[in-house]
């Protein structure tokens, strides 16, 4: 039975000025090597929840614990195993494709020969060789989105936080990312995936989690959560028959 | 580079230049003076010796008062003294009409009070609009000082007149009253270099050194800024997982560049300026709290260049802000005029500004030679300003990252 590499108890969390809580008492587990979609409609807390799994955010009460630690009190403890590609783009955009990875790589304590070797590695599976010299800001939607990406994998987490990889790329760039981390499953890293484009998340995913206004809904292993509602063809029926159809702004 | 290294050069070798002559003061800048001498007598002749004596005044002799008010109200002239017709001969019998008066009050003399009015002698001066109040003060000085030597001297030779009368082996004696006292000017403390006091160089070049560090603040915030709104900063809180070393990382590169800025403006106080005509900079001999003082201004600077960084939200807020708010802080510092020619309420507003701790302290160690507990003061201001800014600048930075 494989470990458990995030464990989420009761978390809460509730920004100031709002009424109603980001995330409510939202409990789940994540196997080691699992793909774990984190679904959920727009202002659902999936960002909420993934910032406090990253550690940017503390929970109001409850406990998050990544790789047997607790985030709040012992989150530098786990910081260098964990990769977060975050939907925003994080990169220097002054700087080449080279110089942000090698920088970054430098600030997670690598020594520069490992450096060299991943960004070598990493640009050619996103095929962005021939631009390691290029300025980032001269870069396309797609290319930053895939920078951003590798700029997770440089010191090899065993835990991958990615939100909203995919949005606002090209179909290339798309099917690049979904295949690495295809890959990335059959390696046995585990993967938490943040996104509300169902598809990817029906190809790519071996677990699950569906929340909504700030409350987890189900979760499971795919076919677990497709069992539990026969009724649904597809993943992207059961979250409209968990969620609703009305628009979330 | 050229923002952070150049500018500054520029701005301490203008501003050096351009507040060279108003630090100057009289004794060093010469005036063109106009003498129009209607009594061409002792007087006059006197007032003229005074003068052709003093490296301060150029003396121009007119005849005519219209022409002598004129070229002075075009500004061509800072001044002119009138001397009128008979200034001396009044001059003298007024003071005749005192000694005899004194001499018959204790029954000498002809015993005889004389109480004949005589008019009042009136050399007038006229002054350029423009010319400063004490320029002002010290020529209207100059020359009440001169009429009271000449008269104090006839006093004396009419009281040798009266005592000679009647006393014919007795010759009169020529009294010098050059000798009987002189004013002994130096500046206090024993190992004060010859010569040094506050020129434009000794003022400037400090001043504007730490008006250009307190500055970083528009490199520091505009990159914060600008990392904070492109994302980047979020992936080094993401590796680090902690506000402390992005900040401290912040901090400690741009508090190197005062540092740099320090040294370098320092430098052309002491090399370049003297090529320019200007006083080379004194530093005394104080390295090591020179270092240090430099080394807490920089400090200072770098903690309010942080937090306007993470306060305010745009750049444009912060950069108005920040510059703005730094002119003040230097105005009230003593930056752009020393401390002790402001208004009283402008001085007590000054012992809260870091700009005037730090001049306070560079102006105790180059000109007075203070010791460590003289500048400590003004250094534990700096070093808590700096805490104090920093420590904020941690804090509220952490309070509004929510990612």
């Amino acid at each position: 039975m494989s470990s458990i590499v995030v464990h989420l108890d009761h978390l809460t969390k509730q920004y100031n000025k709002s009424v109603i809580p980001a995330v409510s008492d939202l409990s789940l587990e994540i196997p080691e090597g699992s793909v774990f979609g984190l679904l959920g409609p727009n202002g659902a807390g999936k960002s909420t929840t993934v910032m406090m799994v990253c550690g940017l955010m503390v929970p109001d009460s409850g406990f998050v614990t990544v790789l047997g630690e607790n985030m709040v009190t012992n989150g530098l403890e786990v910081r260098n195993k964990i990769g977060v590609a975050p939907q925003e783009i994080a990169l220097f955009p002054g700087l080449t494709a080279f110089e942000n990875l090698f920088y970054f790589g430098r600030m997670y304590g690598l020594p520069t020969r490992v450096i060299k070797s991943q960004i070598e590695k990493h640009l050619a599976t996103f095929g962005l060789s021939d631009k390691a010299g290029k300025i980032v800001s001269t870069f396309s939607g797609g290319m930053k989105r895939r920078l951003n990406l590798i700029a997770a994998l440089l010191h090899k987490p065993r835990l991958i936080i990615l939100d909203e990889p995919t949005a606002g790329v090209d179909v290339q760039s798309r099917s690049m990312v979904l295949s690495f981390l295809e890959n990335l499953k059959s390696e046995g890293t585990t993967v938490i995936y943040s996104s509300h484009l169902l598809e990817e998340a029906e190809r790519i995913c071996s677990h699950v989690g569906i929340i909504d206004e700030g409350r987890l809904l189900t979760a499971g292993t795919l076919a677990a959560v497709a069992g539990s509602h026969p009724d649904c063809k597809n993943l992207e029926e059961l979250f409209l028959k968990l969620t609703g159809k009305n628009i979330r702004d | 580079m050229a923002l952070i290294f150049l500018m500054p050069l520029a701005l301490v070798i203008v501003m050096a230049l351009v507040q060279d002559a108003p630090f100057r003061d009289y004794q060093e800048i010469q005036l063109d003076v106009v003498l129009v001498d209607q009594d061409a007598d002792s007087l006059s002749a006197n007032i003229k010796k005074a003068f052709g004596a003093s490296r301060n005044v150029n003396l121009v002799l007119l005849t005519d008062t219209v022409e002598a008010m004129e070229r002075v109200r075009s500004g061509e002239f800072k001044a002119a003294i009138i001397i009128p017709k008979d200034a001396s001969g009044r001059l003298r019998k007024k003071t005749q009409q005192m000694i005899t008066n004194v001499f018959s009050n204790f029954g000498l003399g002809s015993g005889e009070l004389d109480t004949t009015k005589l008019p009042t002698i009136n050399v007038t001066i006229l002054f350029d609009p423009a010319i400063k109040a004490n320029y002002q003060q010290t020529l209207a000085g100059i020359i009440e000082k001169i009429m009271a030597s000449v008269q104090t001297k006839w006093v004396l030779e009419e009281l040798q007149n009266e005592l000679q009368d009647g006393n014919t082996s007795a010759e009169k004696i020529d009294i010098d009253l050059s000798q009987v006292f002189q004013i002994n000017r130096r500046y206090a403390g024993e190992a004060i270099n010859d010569g040094v006091m506050l020129n434009s160089v000794q003022h400037n070049v400090p001043a504007w050194t730490m008006f250009a560090m307190f500055f970083i603040l528009y490199p520091l915030a505009g990159n914060f800024i600008k990392e904070r709104e492109e994302g980047s900063m979020l992936r080094l809180r993401l590796i680090s997982g902690s506000q402390f070393p992005v900040i401290a990382g912040k901090f400690s590169f741009y508090f190197t560049v005062c540092l740099f800025q320090f040294l370098m403006m320092i430098a052309v106080g002491v090399f370049v300026m003297p090529l320019l005509g200007l006083n080379r900079l004194v530093l005394g001999d104080q390295a090591g709290l020179i270092l240090l003082t430099a080394s807490c201004v920089a400090m200072a600077a770098t903690g309010y260049g942080m937090l306007i960084a993470v306060y305010f939200r745009t750049a444009q807020q912060a950069l108005s802000f920040g510059s703005i708010s730094v002119v003040i802080l230097s105005a009230i510092g003593g930056v752009w005029v020393p401390v002790y020619v402001m208004p009283g309420i402008l001085q007590t507003l000054s012992l809260f500004s870091p700009m005037s701790w730090g001049l306070e302290s560079f102006n105790d160690l180059f000109l007075r030679q203070a010791s460590l507990v003289t500048v400590m003061p003004n250094l534990v201001r700096l070093a808590g300003f700096a805490l104090i800014t920093g420590s904020a600048s941690v804090f509220i930075h952490k309070a509004r990252t929510v990612v």
